[in-house]
């Protein structure tokens, strides 16, 4: 998939030329392809205008399980096997909020971490991408795909350049 | 960058208007006093209770949220520290009209009748703490130690305007510490004294830590509307979007544990059906208040919780207005629920309930309105007024 892209790697060292340098290659209409923080950063997470879905797919799954967990307990006490519990009615619905709190939180847990897997193309024994593993650490990397990025190469370095970057190397995505 | 940190110094001048506004109100709320004891003496002890404890818990809860604040070193809400110290100083206010509860005794509280424990074996056995004499000496004792505290917050809060430095606030953090443990143990037990002991004869663990919930969720709500109508007249320009969402997470989360404790409340004793503990639902599940009891957690607890929840909604004054009134109104439905069936032994509702609540709205909102005008409403010399004004996410 991502096999034989070219990437442009600038590499900075504090939040400050990083977010400078982003606003300002954004600003000139740069097309950024992903930014690696050691910590989320505001300005980045706005720029980016990276939006997730994800929460309103947690809503509809909380609402599935509730769903499912209380018409499954009615069926299983009312109508399926209903029996006596000390004079109790058939249809116990305080008793069953409990499971369904519970049974609630786990569905929505487990369906969206499904969801986000399938979502980002990842699954258990998947070797990661690290573009460049100091950004795990304690440096800030823009990373840029040579073919996309809106604007030629020499005006991106001397940008990043002029804004503080400490290193700027190309790099194809499969060397890692 | 344009600094956001000049012109912070402002002060709330309150419109002779507004107070005339604020005294009509308050004479309401006399005139219905007064034609509730003529008429029909009950209904008023018991609006006078209501309300009483509505605001006062309004300000326990103030006092509680403000503490917090100091303990966890928060930032994003150290511009809005004035509000709720505004609402504790309701106390002594407060503390009076409690005192004046002493003629209420007999027609509130069935437990304080002259030789009731000589035919009642288990209020016998309560009578060492459910007695007139030791009930008066907690109201001294608790209001007593809320008003010290919560005078002495203010006052370091003061201080701080006028000197600076880390010194107040670190003694504030040091109080408040003590703030909340007094008022854990204190409140807790004040919400049985005034409304749990109407039931004497009634068992239920959770209904303490319930009011407390409820105390803490409501003041709040009402620290939320109050900073929304000074943005609104002009005041707290720093008031952003985030800083909504703090509050509307504040309501939310509160939200979900007032429902997680009137649930388990009513579960345990729904399921264990002993008639200790089901009295209290009996008299509560017919006519009017068996609706009430799917109005309060409608109120109190679906429409926050489902309208709350996406971030749009969460950080809009359009939606979170409106949500604060429901639950304003959703405090006063809990304690009607609890209160009118054992004092009044029904449910009347009428000009003499909205009277009473409308004076005591316009006394809580002269004495917050007057003590928000004595000091700066952006305490200047937090330490976090930075952050605060600055805060975004």
């Amino acid at each position: 998939m991502i096999m034989n892209k070219k990437y442009l790697v600038g590499v900075f060292d504090d939040e400050h030329t990083l977010v400078d340098a982003f606003e300002k290659a954004l600003a000139k209409g740069v097309v950024i392809e992903e930014v690696y923080t050691p910590y989320p950063i505001h300005e980045i997470l706005h720029g980016m205008k990276n939006k997730t879905n994800i929460t309103t797919a947690a809503f509809l799954y909380g609402l599935f399980a509730v769903a499912m967990l209380i018409g499954g307990m009615y069926w299983a006490a009312v109508v399926d096997w209903p029996l006596l519990f000390g004079g109790k009615p058939f249809n116990t619905f305080p008793s069953f909020i409990v499971v369904t709190i519970v049974g609630t939180i786990l569905t929505i847990t487990i369906l969206t971490l499904l969801t986000f897997s399938v979502r980002s193309k990842i699954y258990p024994g998947k070797t990661a991408v690290i573009i460049d593993i100091r950004a795990t650490d304690d440096k800030f990397i823009i990373v840029l795909d040579q073919d996309k990025m809106g604007i030629k190469k020499p005006e991106v370095t001397q940008l990043f350049q002029t804004h503080g970057a400490t290193e700027i190397y190309e790099q194809d995505a499969n060397t890692n | 960058m344009e600094s956001k940190m000049h012109n912070l110094e402002d002060r709330l001048i309150v419109q002779k208007n507004f107070k005339y506004l604020l005294y009509f109100l308050i004479g309401i709320g006399i005139i219905s006093m007064v034609a509730g004891f003529v008429l029909d003496p009950e209904r008023a002890w018991a609006n006078y209770l209501l309300n009483n404890y509505y605001f006062v818990s309004l300000a326990i809860g103030a006092a509680f949220f403000g503490a917090i604040q100091y303990i966890t070193q928060a930032g994003w809400s150290s511009a809005f520290k004035r509000i709720p110290e505004a609402m504790a100083s309701y106390l002594p206010f407060a503390a009076v009209f409690f005192l004046f509860m002493y003629f209420g005794m007999h027609t509130l509280f069935h437990w304080s009748h002259e030789g009731i424990t000589q035919t009642d074996a288990l209020l016998a056995h309560k009578a060492p703490y459910l007695n007139v004499p030791f009930f008066f000496f907690r109201v001294v004792l608790f209001f007593g130690l809320w008003i010290l505290m919560t005078k002495l917050l203010r006052k370091l809060s003061l201080k701080e305007d006028a000197e600076g430095g880390m010194v107040n606030f670190y003694k504030s953090e040091k109080y408040s510490k003590i703030l909340i443990f007094i008022l854990g143990i204190s409140f807790t037990l004040f919400a049985i004294d005034m409304i749990m002991s109407l039931e004497p004869h009634w068992f239920s663990g959770l209904f303490a830590a319930k009011s407390f919930i409820a105390a803490f969720l409501h003041a709040a709500t009402v620290i939320a509307l109050i900073v929304i109508i000074l943005h609104k007249i002009g005041h707290l320009p720093m008031l952003n979007r985030s800083h909504l969402h703090d509050f509307s997470r504040y309501i939310f989360m509160l939200s979900i544990i007032w429902g997680y404790f009137n649930f388990a409340e009513y579960m345990i004793i729904w399921y264990g059906n002993i008639p200790e503990e089901t009295i209290f639902y009996v008299s509560r599940s017919q006519g009017v208040f068996g609706v009430l009891f799917f109005v309060n957690i409608i109120l109190n607890w679906f429409i926050p919780f489902l309208f709350l929840m996406p971030r749009m909604t969460s950080r809009s004054k359009l939606f979170m207005v409106p949500i604060i009134v429901l639950l304003m109104i959703g405090q006063y439905t809990e304690l009607y629920y609890y209160i009118w069936p054992a004092v009044v032994h029904g449910s009347k509702f009428g000009i003499l309930e909205i009277g009473t609540y409308l004076g005591f709205l316009g006394l809580f909102t002269l004495v917050v309105t007057n003590t928000l005008s004595k000091a700066n409403l952006v305490p200047l010399n937090h330490p976090y007024l930075e952050e605060s004004v600055y805060h975004q996410f």
